[in-house]
């Protein structure tokens, strides 16, 4: 196990240096200059070199990007102030701490993806074994078809919709907002219940349709009908070897989908105002923020990263053959 | 715009066309105008003069607005974050509302309740001692002026405030004043540095004879001085320690009626009262809510369907900025009851179609795509009438000198443009079916009016080349003297109640450069010379026509560019809001005057 995790842990290490190193040359490939637009409005030529400097973009790139690397490891003192290690920067557009800023946001994006997961695994889990317990039912087709047209659904057309309903028409919902957790519970269940519901009518459609495939895979495997045969009742069966059996690929699924919703829920968080990853990450490709947008790249790769270790880690406890090496 | 794409001034531009403000002139006044809890400006009410006002004007405390009682919390819709909170660094619309609230400075816009503008002495007794023909000019602080943290407001800061406009970390504010302390563009080696080194600006440009007296000597008269320290740019900020310089940007001191309790950058602030503040010394600002709690990322389709609902805590919302988006409008001008929480105005943009005159040298062919063009058109997609008002000339309705239903091609009659009259000018010329290159932003209301504009202009005979480019990089683009381009887009705001602010950036022969805001490249021995002789008129009642009359000959004569439309906008709150205003010198809401409704 720990020879697995560190193995992880280097190749994770390799390919995050490859992504910051693909991000920050690109960035200089686009035809945008940050400094002009730091530069007020009758920026002259001279204003502009001065902007340049205190950026720190008058440099070659690649000494920017070994100034940026070893920022990350070692910290770096900006005119601003110290920025120990892990210095992802200051923004270029208010000049705030990257990560700092990566932390404020990270709190929005976490509850978004937690709260949607609890309830498109739920749901859509639960759904999808019964549409295969009833495989060939009403029950099975209402399911198949009723998920099959959500899926087809676009947050961004549901989510205004579902606000001028249940906010603007009914007002059964509060505004969706989000309030910390540790500040106002209440407030925070309130803000983010739309979102979590519009966010996984996506998610829960899919699991939906996953997990009733596996379901059925599993109910037609040798060990599965020969428990039965040995008088195994059909819902010890059911869940004992089925559903079990059947996690493997929803948890592959699942962990690549929460480590992208960790990254950031772009659309959902544009849809609902809420000030999560995705919307600066967004925004930061929009103000020609490098340093921001190396943070939120460089974050949410770890996450999904991470989360495919997780993933790998927890098929041992899921499947006893499966052996970590 | 904008703070979102090129090079500030002109992410306004491109912020603006996407039907968005971004940045505005923050220091432009307009006659009249705003007043009534009902709002909507009229035109002749914002036309005229902003008067330098005297002492007595500039005593406090602000007349009372009508029905308003303090208390409450207001919440605040806001599309950009703050970006900058150092006065110095502020330029942009968003940041001139929020600094109208924490910052002060020498002098300031006042609205009355009668919608009369004039400018006072915010932190001075008055709008400012003029002597030597204008290369003078001496400022008296009033008593009893403070920082938040209750330090007294001195001559010591209002010296280090101008001083440190010389730092390299200050970028992004107004550089008038510099520029004319300095006696030119590039002003920075006066004072290269700033104060930071010990050294300090001559007593011959920068006076401070004792702690109540400021005194300014230009090389040239500048007589527009007033006007300019309005600017939030010039914002008090303290002379030693508590002058963090880069990180003042992030917790400054307020001299206003509030100050900030805390800040996200991207996410929400928090404004509480300023207890240091003395209404007795302020004639512009009030003090009635007891926060402001103000939330980002907000598009204009976000706020206004969430004021226009009208539900909970929307009913005691508003926005300083965000205007009610294109798609809304109908819905708002269908609800009587929303309508009446509305208010609008003028912007101080006109947007305008520059003529390339390197490659369009034929003043016939550019008096074709002057009658050609589809204004109105070009105008729908931002909302039509509530949008912006069709232009014949670019010089705002805002300004001193604007004459109303000025039409020197008879667009207002025909704004649909008029491809008869072009395709004759153009057969005059002998120029059918050459071809035009007409870059426009891959926004979607450019996007529209493009199609409406190639299609006005094949039919007057010529053979357009449409050419879509990128929203954030196309004032780089256009802006290079060596561009492929014919016609484009520019829109243009005066920095403050005169076209000073608006002719010389843009047609004086002599500003061609890379960067620049000579789009058209004109280059007028006439257009020059006028520009001299009307900026060294003092009195700027008698310059306001002059620059108008010019105007008509750039227009008329030379047709550089083509005027399209004046911006408006229209902004709604809740229904708990009072004290909704729309102030020329903010380009929207007043955020002094508001209040909630008990």
């Amino acid at each position: 196990m720990l020879r697995f995790l560190v193995r992880r842990s280097l190749g994770a290490v390799v390919i995050l240096l490859i992504i910051s190193a693909l991000t920050f040359f690109l960035f200089y490939s686009i035809p945008r200059d940050p400094a002009l637009l730091a530069c007020g409005k009758n920026c002259s030529p001279e204003a502009l070199e001065v902007v340049r400097r205190n950026m720190g973009i008058d440099k070659p790139v690649p000494v920017q990007y070994w100034e940026y690397m070893v920022g990350v490891f070692a910290g770096r003192d900006f005119a601003v102030g110290p920025c120990p290690a892990p210095c992802l920067g200051y923004s270029f557009v208010d000049n705030t701490p990257v990560w700092k800023t990566i932390l404020d946001r990270f709190p929005t994006t976490v509850s978004l993806a937690a709260g949607a997961a609890v309830v498109f695994l739920t749901v859509g889990l639960g759904a999808g074994m019964l549409a295969a317990a009833r495989r060939g039912t009403l029950v099975d087709k209402v399911f198949s078809a009723g998920s099959l047209v959500v899926s087809s659904l676009q947050i961004y057309f549901i989510g205004p919709l579902a606000i001028a309903l249940f906010v603007y028409q009914l007002g059964w919902l509060s505004q969706p907002e989000y309030v910390n957790l540790t500040e106002d519970p209440a407030g925070w269940f309130a803000g983010l219940l739309l979102p979590w519901f519009v966010l996984s009518m996506i998610f829960t459609a899919n699991y939906t349709r996953m997990a009733r495939s596996t379901m059925i895979e599993q109910l037609q495997e040798d060990h599965v009908r020969t428990a039965r045969a040995k008088g195994m009742s059909r819902p010890f069966v059911f869940f004992r070897y089925a559903w079990r059996g059947s996690l493997i690929p929803i948890v592959t699924i699942f962990g690549v989908d929460m480590g992208s919703l960790f990254g950031g829920a772009m659309i959902t968080e544009f849809t609902f105002t809420l000030p999560g990853l995705g919307r600066l990450a967004v925004q930061s490709v929009l103000n020609t923020d490098l340093p921001m947008l190396m943070g939120v790249m460089l974050f949410a790769a770890t996450a999904i990263i991470l989360c495919n270790v997780l993933v790998d880690a927890a098929y041992a406890f899921i499947d006893p053959r499966v052996r970590l090496s | 715009m904008n703070r979102n794409l090129a090079r500030r001034g002109r992410a306004a531009a491109v912020a603006l066309a996407a039907g968005a403000l971004v940045l505005t002139a923050c220091s432009d006044g307009g006659g009249g105008g705003g007043g009534g809890e009902k709002g909507g400006t009229e035109e002749a009410e914002q036309q005229g003069l902003v008067q330098f006002a005297g002492a007595e004007e500039s005593q406090g405390p602000a007349e009372d607005v009508e029905g308003a009682k303090p208390g409450g919390t207001i919440r605040v819709f806001q599309r950009d974050s703050y970006a900058h909170l150092d006065p110095a660094q502020i330029y942009v619309s968003d940041e001139g509302s929020l600094a109208s609230l924490i910052h002060r400075r020498l002098t300031t816009v006042k609205m009355d309740n009668d919608g009369e503008y004039s400018v006072v002495g915010d932190l001075a007794t008055d709008s400012g001692e003029r002597s030597d023909d204008g290369r003078t000019w001496t400022y008296t602080l009033k008593d009893g002026i403070k920082f938040e943290d209750g330090s007294p407001i001195t001559s010591k800061d209002i010296r280090h405030t101008f001083e440190r406009q010389f730092a390299d970390f200050i970028t992004e504010g107004p550089s008038y004043v510099q520029s004319w302390l300095a006696g030119k563009t590039e002003y920075r080696d006066l004072l290269p540095g700033g104060p930071y080194k010990g050294d300090h600006l001559p007593d011959s440009v920068l006076e401070t004879p004792d702690d109540k007296t400021v005194v300014f000597h230009f090389k040239k008269p500048q007589n527009d001085l007033p006007y300019a320290l309005g600017m939030p740019g010039y914002g008090v900020v303290p002379a030693g320690s508590k002058d963090t310089r880069q990180k003042y940007d992030k917790d400054p001191l307020a001299t206003g009626p509030y100050k900030i309790e805390s800040f996200k950058s991207g996410k929400s602030m928090t404004l509480v009262r300023n207890t240091e503040w003395d209404p007795e010394t302020d004639p512009a600002r009030h003090q009635y809510p007891d926060k402001f709690e103000i939330t980002f990322n907000h598009q204009n389709d976000d706020s206004s369907k969430r004021l226009l609902s009208d539900t909970g805590e929307n009913q005691f919302a508003t926005s300083f900025n965000n205007a009610v988006d294109a798609g809304t409008i109908p819905q708002v001008m269908g609800d009587a009851e929303a309508e009446k929480r509305t208010i609008s105005g003028y912007q101080t943009y006109v947007a305008a179609f520059a003529i390339n005159m390197d490659r369009i040298k034929d003043h016939d062919v550019r008096l074709a795509i002057a009658h050609a063009l589809p204004i109105k058109s070009i105008l729908a997609p931002y909302g039509g009438a509530a949008g912006g008002e069709l232009a014949g000339g670019l010089i705002s309705p805002l300004l001193p000198g604007y004459e109303k239903g000025y039409d020197p091609f008879g667009k207002l009659k025909k704004p649909g443009g008029d491809p008869e009259k072009a395709k004759q000018l153009l057969e005059k010329a002998g120029k059918v079916g050459m071809k035009l290159s007409f870059p426009f932003r891959n926004a979607t209301e450019e996007q529209q009016g493009s199609v409406a504009i190639a299609d006005a202009l094949e039919k007057a005979g010529f053979d357009v080349q449409r050419k879509e480019l990128p929203a954030d990089t196309y004032y780089d683009l256009i802006g290079k003297v060596d561009n492929k381009y014919d016609l484009y887009r520019s829109n243009w705001g005066h920095d403050w109640v005169s076209s000073s602010t608006v002719i010389p950036p843009q047609f004086d022969g002599r500003r061609i450069e890379d960067g620049g805001n000579n789009y058209s490249h004109v280059k007028d021995d006439r257009i020059n010379s006028e520009i001299d002789r009307i900026s060294a008129i003092a009195d700027p009642e008698k310059a306001a026509p002059e620059w108008f009359e010019l105007n008509k000959y750039i227009v008329e004569e030379v047709t550089p560019m083509v005027p399209a439309y004046y911006y408006k906008h229209m902004q709604i709150s809740g229904s708990k809001i009072g004290g909704m205003v729309y102030n020329n010198d903010l380009s929207g809401i007043d955020p002094t005057k508001l209040y909630v409704k008990q």
